[in-house]
């Protein structure tokens, strides 16, 4: 089932006016229900306006012939706008920022309350949303929630939305301004909330490490057009269009280019640290061997885990190449590509192909 | 002399009635003229209240602060201070002043009653430095996130400063707004002002030429870039390692040891040592 069907959606800023700005261009997007899909796209290309259609906040200017339909409610529909909004729950950037409330609890139950639940129940949700957070609710129930630190701040406001329980929850730049240890835990429960509260997570970020650690699906708005939609694998190893619509790349796919050009290739589906990993501990485990063969020139297959098999050549390190990062895309190295496409690396932990080789 | 001289400092928040909260604990440090300095730790780790105490935004509750030999609790010398130690914060969206953005860097050197032609001077200098000299008639409030904290660089430059003290400048940015950011302040550093660089962002801390990690409001590490990250420490103040340090670490564990590595570059070279 679609948790999100949007059909030629535009949206035009101060229409009539100089200031005019084509902010959405005719976006179709689908979103499975349970997927998880991370929006990114440099600042200004309609991420925040297209989120914000979701649950209607902003409203389809061309009604006849735009459409949102979020679980199955028309988003545009003022009868259902109510219930549409406790079912799309919505993170904005720094949502500590919206703390109103003069105890967490309160400020907690403000969303449960406004959906007219019973007493009891609204206590239930608030204690579980806090509970899911990470807070211990006897602990901060009592607390304000402006005395607490910027984290556990962030964290109430989360369960704030998450004590709606709904179906769908939009993040937008959920650990912009984290400590590295905030940015961690705050992410492992975002993917956590995905499996005990809402089974739709769509999260808006700007951090492509991030995007390839969590996300199944990875849609690119430029210019209030979709750009690219599908698997980051599949998304991040088109090197040269990722470079020509102005997207970054994983810390792992840059650093597999930064090897590259160095004479090391590997598989341009890498896109976690983890794969990297992997991809390099096999080079080097074939490089003893082959030292205790004393081979002088070999070109190895690599075998990663048995699951996975792929050419890659090692040149000259020193030989600093002189390929310009904007001359090379996949192209450079379509072997090694197309191999490791066969197997689809589906699983998050699936290495990408990696070996080694060279010339001595 | 040190430029900057931190001596014995403590600093205390009164919060309410008979609660307080020391952030900033006999904290003792030094910075050259010149330095690149990046200073880091977690939430809470007092790195934002040093900073106002460096501009005298805040005065010491115990010790000293020494800038250029000047003490920041001289009250006389207080906007002499506040010159010289300029600051830039978190979110673009909260420094403009003026609508357009000439105006706005003009902001300072008219408080300092300085005669127009060299206010018309100060404005181009500082616009040239951050690159944003052809913009200076337009609407500040249009300016992308990147763009805004440039200007507001450059009414920090303006004001001639020693010091410009970034609080995590860049951390509502997206990566080619810190990008563009860290490009001219990597560019002032060359020129010769000392920065101090507040982040969470390891990677930018990388950048600078030392870094000092604050811990509960003390001094926990201070070292080179590839000092720190090898410090065993570092996990204790509730930093990570940037990504590419982190794998040099877990490879290392590995039996694959390249080295310390700080950046990104650094950790491809490090491998094509090895393979070679």
């Amino acid at each position: 089932m679609q948790a999100v069907e949007i059909k030629n959606l535009s949206f035009v800023y101060s229409k009539g006016t100089p200031n005019e700005k084509l902010a959405l261009d005719n976006i179709d997007l689908s979103i499975e229900e349970g997927s998880f899909v991370a929006l990114i796209g440099a600042t200004g290309s309609g991420k925040s306006t297209l989120i914000q259609h979701l649950n209607g906040l902003i409203k389809p200017q061309d009604k006849k012939h735009s459409s949102v339909i979020v679980g199955g409610k028309n988003a545009a529909d003022k009868k259902t706008l109510k219930t549409l909004r406790f079912e799309v729950g919505m993170v904005f950037q720094y949502p500590e920022y919206q703390l109103f409330a003069d105890t967490v609890e309160k400020d907690v139950a403000f969303g449960p309350k406004n959906m007219k639940l019973p007493a009891d129940e609204v206590s239930r949700r608030v204690k579980r949303a806090l509970e899911t957070v990470g807070l211990d609710y006897n602990e901060f129930a009592e607390r304000s929630p402006f005395d607490l630190s910027g984290g556990e701040k962030r964290r109430v406001a989360i369960a704030g939305v998450i004590a709606m329980e709904p179906k769908i929850l939009v993040l937008d730049e959920p650990v912009a301004g984290l400590d590295p240890a905030g940015r961690a835990e705050l992410l492992a429960l975002i993917k956590k909330l995905q499996k005990e509260v809402s089974p739709t997570v769509i999260l808006v970020s700007h951090n492509m490490d991030d995007v390839a650690a969590l996300a199944d699906r990875v849609v690119a708005l430029k210019d209030g057009r979709i750009v690219a939609d599908g698997a980051p694998r599949d998304v991040f190893s088109h090197r040269a269009f990722i470079m020509h619509i102005g997207l970054d790349l994983p810390t792992a796919a840059r650093l597999v280019d930064k090897l590259e050009k160095k004479g090391i290739t590997l598989s341009k589906r890498i896109i976690t640290m983890a794969e990297l990993k992997d991809a390099l501990l096999s080079i080097f485990k074939k490089r003893a061997k082959k030292r205790g063969n004393n081979m002088g020139y070999a070109q190895i297959n690599a075998v990663t885990d048995g699951n996975k098999n792929a050419d890659e050549n090692v040149e000259e390190c020193d030989g600093a190449s002189p390929v310009d990062e904007k001359a090379k895309g996949d192209e450079s190295s379509p072997v090694s590509d197309e191999k490791a496409e066969g197997d689809g690396a589906k699983d998050e932990n699936d290495s990408g192909s990696a070996g080694g080789g060279e010339d001595v | 002399m040190p430029f900057i001289e931190i001596k014995g400092v403590s600093y205390v928040y009164p919060l309410r009635e008979g609660v307080s909260l020391k952030a900033v604990k006999n904290l003792t440090l030094s910075i050259e003229a010149g330095e690149f300095v990046a200073l880091t730790g977690m939430n809470g780790s007092g790195k934002s209240t040093l900073a106002k105490l460096l501009n005298g935004l805040f005065k010491p509750t115990e010790g000293e602060i020494l800038i250029d030999g000047i003490s920041t609790a001289d009250e006389e010398r207080i906007f002499d201070i506040r010159r010289r130690v300029g600051m830039v914060f978190q979110n673009p969206d909260n420094q403009t002043v003026a609508t357009l953005i000439e105006d706005d860097v003009a902001f300072g050197p008219e408080n300092l009653g300085l005669p127009r032609d060299e206010i018309i001077k100060r404005v181009d200098f500082a616009l040239q430095a951050v690159g944003m000299s052809e913009y200076r008639k337009r609407d500040a409030a249009k300016l992308s996130g990147g763009q805004k904290q440039r200007v507001a660089i450059a009414g920090v430059l303006a004001m001639r400063p020693d010091v410009l003290i970034l609080d995590e400048a860049t951390s509502m940015l997206d990566p080619a707004g810190r990008e563009e950011v860290m490009g001219v302040v990597r560019k002032l550093v060359d020129q010769g002002i000392t920065v101090i660089n507040i982040t969470h962002n390891m990677e930018e801390a990388a950048l600078a030429k030392r870094v000092v990690v604050l811990r509960k409001g003390r001094l926990a590490i201070d070292g080179t870039p590839s000092q720190v990250f090898s410090s065993s420490l570092l996990e204790s103040c509730g930093l990570t390692l940037p990504p590419a340090a982190a794998l040099a670490k877990e490879l290392k564990d590995s039996g694959i040891d390249i080295g310390t590595v700080t950046t990104e570059e650094s950790f491809a070279e490090g491998i094509c040592k090895l393979l070679k």
